[in-house]
Parts: C-alpha cells; structure tokens; sequence
C-alpha cells in the first residue's frame, strides 16, 4: 500500500495504492486524519483501492464525518471497481 | 483475482474434498499437511483465508494460529479451525488462540463451502 | 451440489490403508513401551483422522465404529485408562476391523461377512468396557436437512459488531456479502455512528453497525447460522417483517446513496485465472502406478527407439550425426534410470507388517519370538515389493512354527528362551536378495530325504548334498510338518512359495544347520520391466542374455570345440564349468558357425557357460513378456524389439541353470559322471 500526496493552493490530493482493509487503515488514519482540516478541499483517489473491507469502510466514514466538522469540502475522484463494489453492497457511497 | 484458500490437514483426502469443493466455487486453493508446512506456506503468497485441522504432526492447529497470529500479513486473516465433536475444549483454545470460526468434523462438502463463502467469497 | 469425490475417496482409502498400518506400528510400539506418549498421540491421531476423513464421505460404520475407538483412544491419551496387554490386542483387533470397514468401501458396496460384523459387534462390546459411558450405537452423520423451498420472507437483520471483530479476521461486510447470495438485499443501512471521537478512534477496532431488509426463501435458522463465527461479538436480531417495509429506526448518519440501485446479486464475477500458486502436497506426488507403468512403457519404447537410430547413425559415416544421437542415447538411458527409480520403493514397510504377524504368531503358538529386520532401506520394484508379501508371510509363518523350538526346548538345547527370527534384504549382482533366518533346530535331513523317497521324488541311492536334500521341500506335495497346526498346514506348501517367487523371475534356496536354525534366501529381479541384456546371435537368429547375469565371454576355439562338445564342460581356468549349445538346445538347423564364443552366466551360486555363434554386444531392452501360447516355453523368459524391428527373444538364464543342475542331479546317480555344476 502505498499513498500519494499532492497539495495545489487549496486543494489536498490523495491517492491511495493497494489495499484498504484491516491491515493498512492504522497507516492510512495516521497518515489521512491530520490531512482532514489541512487544507479547505480534499480529494481522493480511490481508483488504485485493490481490496476493500468493513475497516476500510470505516476508516472513510470517520474522514467523511471528520471533513463535515473541520468544513473541508471531500470528493472522491477516482474508485475502483474494489471500492465501488464495497460502496454499493453497504448502500452507502460516502462522499 | 480469485481468492486463495489455505487448507491445512494432516489428511490428504480431507484436502482432497475440501479442495474440490472450493476449487468448485472459485477459489484458489494452497495445501499444507501440518502447521509448519502451513507456517511456510504463507512465506511470500498471499492467503485470504486459513482452514486448519486441530491434530496434526509436527505442528498443531493451535501453536500454528498462535503463529499464524504472530505475522503482520496474517494476524487479520480469518481462520477455520477443523474440530470433532469430542474436541471442545480444543475448540475454546482454538477461539482463545484466534480462530473463531470452526467447522465440525465430519462435514459435508456443502457445509464447508458455506462456512468458507460466510467469510469470504471466490 | 453435486462434487465428484470418487477420486478423493480412492485417496481416502489408500490414506487409511497408511494410517492403519502406522496405527498398528504405533500400537506394536506401545507395547514395549507403555509410557511412550508419541505412540498413544500417533495411535489416537490415526483414528481421529480415519473418522474425520470417513465422514466427509458419508461412510457411517467407519465413522461410528471408528468414534468409540478414538474416545477410549482419548481415554489413554488423558492416562483416564493404561496400556496394558489386553487393550494393546484389543486395538490391534480395532484396526483390523477398521480395515475390513474400509476393504468394503474399496470393493465398492459388497456388505461385511457376517463373521466381520460379529466381529465388529464384539469389538464394541469389549471396548465399552473401556469406556463404559459410551452408548454402543453407532453416531450417524448429520446431514444436514435442506431447507424446504419455503415462500420468500422479508427479513429484517439487525447488527451490531464488537471491537474485535476485525482483529479476529472477521470482515462485517463478508456477511453481508454472503446474505447476498441468500435473498436479495432490499435495504442496507450502515450506521457508523457509534464511530467515536478522533482521539478515540481506533481504526482497527470495529464500530459498524448494519440495518438490512433482505427478501429471501431461507429460513430464521439458515440466516442465523450466517453469524456462527461472530455470535459471540456481535448483537444480531432478526425478524420477520411484513410486506410493507418499515423505516428502520435509524439514527446514523445517512450515506448519501449515489450507487445505482442493485438488482438481484449474484456473487462477485470469478476471474478464472491461471491459479500462481498451486497446491503443493508436502513433497510428493500421488501418482497412479497405471500412469508410472504407461510412462515406463513409454520411455521403454523410446529406448528402443533410440536404439534403432543409434544403429542407422553408425551405418551412415557422418560424425555429426553419430555424436547426436550417442547424445540422446544417454539421455534416454538416464531417463529409463529415473523412471524406474519411480517404481522402487523401500521393502522396508512390508517388513515391518509383519511385526504384527510375529506378535500374533507367537502368542498364538505360545512362544516368545523376536522379529529382527535389517535392509529396510533396500529398495525394489513396486510390483515386487507387492507379490512377494504372500511368500514372505508363509515362510515366516513356517519359520515360527516348525523352525523355532518352544522355550523348553530351546532351554533344554542350551539356547536362549527367547527365539529370533530376522528378515533382511540387500542388491547383490543386480538382484535383491531377501533373508529369512531362524534360530531354530534347523530342518531334519534324514526325514527330508526319507520322505523325499517316499514320495519318489529322490531315486533310493542317489546321492545328494545338504542342501539338495533341504530344497527338495520347495517340491510340490512336499510338506514335512508333523503335526498339522493351524498355521502351516493349511495347505499351501512350500511350492507354492517357490512358484510364486518364480513367476517374480526370482529364485529361492534354503540353507539348515541343525540346532542352529534355518536360512531361506529369495532372490529377486530389482525391476520387472526393463533388462539390461547382452546380445548374442545364433544363426539369423538373436537372443539377450540378462547382463546381470553375464561374467564373461570367451572365443571357443577349435580343439576346445571338440572336447567340449564331447564332454559338455569347458575347463575355465581350471574350474569346470558346465556347457549349454543354445544352437542345439533350441533346435537351430544348419551347421555350426565356423567360429563359436562361449558366454559365461552366473545365477545365484551356479555358473555356466552358453555357446553361440557371435556376440553382438550390450542393449537396454524393454522385456514385452511372452503370451500364454508360449507359457511352456523353458530357457525363454520373454521379448523384446531389437532397433531394426527384428524380435529377439530373452533367456531364462535362472530356468536354463536349473535345467543344467536336473542334468546333473540325474546324471550324479552315475558316480562316475564328470559332470558338476561350478559352484
């Protein structure tokens, strides 16, 4: 797994390589929940997402609720099919 | 990419019938005939699911979901622990060590592909 | 659905086959050792295993004789119940049960002899005494019932996951996935509102909680077993609900739905893809002997093959080319190496059934007997290894009965009370050898050789050596047993033994000193399939001599000619060594070749010399046996195709040798007869 991190004037780019399960989402919030707040809009780019969990789930729903108390402005900009799977099992497409 | 399947049993007619029922569904399926075999098994492919036996040779199921417990890559993997009816206390001890599922011997081919789909499908 | 577990039970029977067999060492063990905690976990393991596997294919009376096996097994594992000799007898009675149960499985549904179910009936009895809970009755298998095409319900699934849910490997959402594949999930909400703050936020702890409506035909059961592995960390509430569906009470933040609505979900598309890793079964292979015996065929058609080019090579002066196929000549010659070394297996595990036999034996016979084994190692054809069983177990059974003396006598001969049999096996020229020895009285020449006469097959007033006298019980309707216990004298005499080792293309001989005891020697071909032979040519005509067998060849010239045709020996370094014309012997019309070479053949301990015209050389061949229509064929051991497409027959050096020591035996009676077999 692996994570990608551009920052433009306001906007946060974010893109996450690999899996986003139990096994990375420690590294992914210590690494995603400081960016939440940083900057006024946060993009992330799920398209490289292999596997997606119920922890990876979570961990989306905390940034999501996280980006609605600092008012960051979220977008997602890429899913794949991993991620668009998960979303669509649990109803829920965050973002 | 299908989703492999460790199978570990002293027994290679259980991994025979455990393989041929989730070959069946799609999956991929490794097979180990103890927990060291098992233990190495593990060493460099990925493994999305464990099914291990209790009483093997050279390594128990126990010590090797203790081990299995032990590696950053597998620590979250699910496991399926093999148990008999006349083995519950093995059972609790398989739970404490960190295998919660389980499936009881004798079982049909049916039963473990579902107990297999329940935690991950191919 | 329908798995074809045909071949997996095949599997299943040679597997139990094993672990009976390991079960009976580990009991045999025991038995010396009581305390030996690694024989009780090895017995125990066994029949665990033999039970588990049973059951997966539904064979009820293996499974449910085999439970009340391993619970008294379990028993002694807990030091509940000790090792004694009794209970070591009962186990051993258990496995051979167990074994008929599993023959019945492998015969394909012929049912047990009465006797065996008597057997089976009393075996639980006895072992109930052991474990005295334990009801008699055989646990049938569950299977499990199919849920009734019931009418299609709406449930509604209510779950609430605890921390630990990840870290014991479980994936919430695996569930929901697999509920998929139950009914068709009409509403999921995920609530993510027991999510706590950021500082307390553990990402690898689980807060989700689901509210599903999901319309499926199964039952309240089916959908609760859904969440068997995480009862215990998950609150789950499931309910009918009627058609109108009900606003779930949710209180969690709503995700904002931008997912195409679902249809009717199928499990995720498979990838058929080339599977990276393969199953790897520890280090070997099962292989079906049919397959190994095609490719020996096969690599036997390819030496052939490979012959013939070799031959046309030489006959076209081109260096190139000759090189090449010298090249694949030794390839092929490897290859041959390497798949006969697949059919070699150790004798070393038919040896040791025979513990079990000795035990047995012994005790039946009320004497203490020793069974030593050496050259376990010694590897030979599977083939073989397989027939000679039935020989081996005759003569050793002979050898317990009538070799070793009872206590008293041993002590009254001022012997050890205890009596040693030992097997053991070693190569020797290309064969193996295979010993039986006893330490017992040795055989009685005067009543061998009285009886021998008896029966006509010795004329009165023949001479004969030792040995002669002692092999002559390998002769049919030979049985020198003079009481008829139920052991030995059931009929299969010592024939037998001889005719079955015989048709392997082996040889056996016995060797008696009296008071010390008995040594029978079988010796064997290392494999059936293929020969090194040593070609030779009689007229147009060419015959293969097992090259095992060959010592040496010499030019016969021509004052040597003379005297030997004459004489019917040639003096070889000052040894007489016994002739056969192969020209006469198989009736080859036409005058003898002007010049004439002599190959020199050693089988066991007799030597000979064969006459031919020429000697063509070393070839590997592939032995085709002879049809039946050759069955009295003597002095022909089978075929072979030579690289030119020619057939050449192969000599049956050992039946040729006998023939010569028949000559001899008859000749011997004429105490003037110059005739001997070199020794």
């Amino acid at each position: 797994m692996s994570i990608t991190h551009e920052t433009t004037d306001d906007t946060a780019r974010v893109g996450i390589e690999g899996e986003l399960t139990i096994y990375t989402v420690a590294e992914l919030a210590a690494a995603l929940l400081p960016q939440v707040g940083a900057a006024a809009r946060l993009e992330l780019d799920l398209s490289q997402v292999t596997e997606m969990d119920g922890a990876g789930l979570q961990l989306l729903a905390v940034i999501e609720r996280e980006a609605g108390i600092n008012g960051t402005a979220l977008s997602l900009t890429g899913q794949s099919q991993a991620v668009t799977q998960t979303l669509q099992l649990c109803r829920g497409a965050a973002l | 990419m299908a989703k492999s399947v460790l199978v570990v049993d002293d027994s290679s007619s259980v991994r025979q019938v455990v393989g041929i029922a989730l070959k069946s569904a799609g999956y991929d399926v490794i097979e180990a005939s103890d927990g060291k075999d098992a233990l190495g098994k593990l060493n460099g492919q990925k493994v999305h699911l464990i099914i291990s036996d209790v009483n093997m040779p050279n390594m128990d199921g126990i010590t090797f979901v203790k081990e299995v417990k032990k590696l950053a890559n597998y620590k979250f993997t699910p496991i399926i622990m093999l148990t008999t009816e006349s083995q519950e206390s093995k059972k609790a001890e398989g739970q404490a060590a960190g295998a919660k599922a389980w499936v009881v011997k004798p079982f049909q081919p049916a039963q473990m592909l579902a107990a297999v789909s329940k935690l991950i499908l191919p | 659905m329908s798995i074809n577990l045909d071949q997996a039970q095949q599997t299943f029977i040679v597997e139990a086959r094993e672990l009976l067999q390991a079960m009976e060492q580990s009991l045999l063990q025991l038995e010396n050792e009581p305390d030996d905690q690694d024989a009780i976990g090895a017995i125990f393991r066994a029949a665990h295993t033999i039970k588990g596997s049973a059951g997966l294919f539904g064979l009820a009376p293996i499974v449910g004789f085999t439970h009340i096996v391993e619970d008294v097994l379990d028993r002694l594992r807990d030091g509940d119940i000790a090792v004694d000799a009794d209970l070591i007898a009962l186990l051993l009675k258990c496995g051979d049960h167990m074994l008929e149960l599993i023959d019945v499985v492998a015969s394909r549904g012929e049912a047990l002899t009465p006797a065996a179910l008597q057997r089976g009936e009393a075996l639980r009895e006895a072992l109930g005494v052991y474990h005295p809970l334990h009801a008699t009755t055989a646990d049938a298998v569950t299977a499990k019932a199919a849920d009734g095409e019931s009418a299609e319900v709406l449930w509604h699934i209510s779950l609430r996951f605890g921390a630990d849910v990840y870290r014991n490997g479980m994936d919430p959402l695996s569930f929901l996935r697999y509920l998929q594949t139950l009914g068709q999930m009409v509403q999921v909400d995920t609530l993510t509102d027991s999510i706590p703050a950021l500082e307390n936020f553990d990402p690898e702890s689980c807060y989700l909680g689901f509210e599903i409506d999901l319309r499926s035909t199964a039952s309240h059961a089916t959908l609760n077993e859904v969440f068997d592995f995480v009862r215990d960390e998950c609150e789950v509430q499931i309910t009918a609900v009627d058609e109108a569906p009900i606003n779930p009470a949710s209180t969690g933040t709503e995700l904002v739905t931008q997912a195409e609505p679902t249809h009717r979900s199928t499990a995720p598309q498979r990838v058929a893809t080339a599977s990276e890793a393969k199953p790897r079964d520890g280090n070997y292979v099962r292989v079906n002997a049919d397959k190994l015996d095609e490719l020996i065929n096969l690599v036997g058609e390819l030496v052939i093959a490979s012959a013939g080019a070799s031959l046309l090579a030489r006959s076209c002066n081109h260096d190139p080319l000759h090189e090449a196929t010298s090249t694949v000549s030794g390839l092929v010659e490897e290859i041959l190496d390497g798949a006969l070394h697949l059919r070699m297996i150790p004798i070393g595990d038919t040896f040791n059934r025979f513990r079990r036999v000795v035990r047995d034996v012994s005790q039946e016979l009320g004497k203490d007997i020793d069974l030593l084994i050496s050259g376990a190692e010694t590897e030979l054809d599977k083939t073989v290894v397989e027939k000679i069983g039935d020989p081996l177990m005759h003569l050793l059974r002979n050898a317990m009965d009538h070799g070793i003396e009872s206590a008293e006598a041993r002590r009254a001969a001022g012997k050890s009370s205890k009596g040693h049999l030992s097997l053991n096996a070693y190569h020797d020229s290309g064969s193996i050898v295979i010993e039986i020895a006893d330490d017992g009285a040795g055989l009685n020449r005067e009543r061998i050789l009285e009886k021998a006469q008896e029966r006509g097959l010795v004329a009165s007033g023949a001479v004969l050596s030792d040995q002669e006298i002692y092999n002559l019980i390998f002769e049919a309707g030979f049985s020198t047993a003079e009481a008829v216990t139920n052991l030995s004298g059931r009929g299969v005499g010592m024939d037998v033994v001889k005719r079955n080792i015989t048709l392997l293309r082996g040889t056996v001989d016995l060797d008696s000193r009296p008071g010390q005891g008995t040594v029978v020697r079988i010796r064997l071909p290392l494999t059936l399939a293929i020969i090194n032979g040593f070609l030779v040519g009689i007229d147009q005509a060419t015959y293969v001599i097992p090259l095992d067998m060959v010592q040496e060849c010499i030019e016969l010239d021509e004052p040597q000619r003379d005297s030997s045709r004459e004489q019917g020996y040639l003096d070889l370094r000052g040894e007489v060594l016994p002739l056969v014309h192969l020209r006469d012997h198989f009736n080859h019309e036409g005058p003898a070749a002007r010049r004439q070479n002599v190959v020199v053949v050693r089988y066991a301990e007799h030597k000979a010399g064969l006459v031919v015209d020429d000697l063509l050389g070393e070839f590997q061949t592939v032995i085709k046996p002879l049809g039946k229509l050759f069955g009295a064929l003597r002095g022909i051991s089978g075929s072979t195709i030579l690289g030119s497409g020619a057939v050449a027959l192969i000599l049956d050096v050992p039946a040729l040798l006998n023939q010569l020591v028949q000559m001899e035996a008859r000749t011997a009676q004429a105490p003037q007869s110059p005739l001997v077999v070199a020794r």
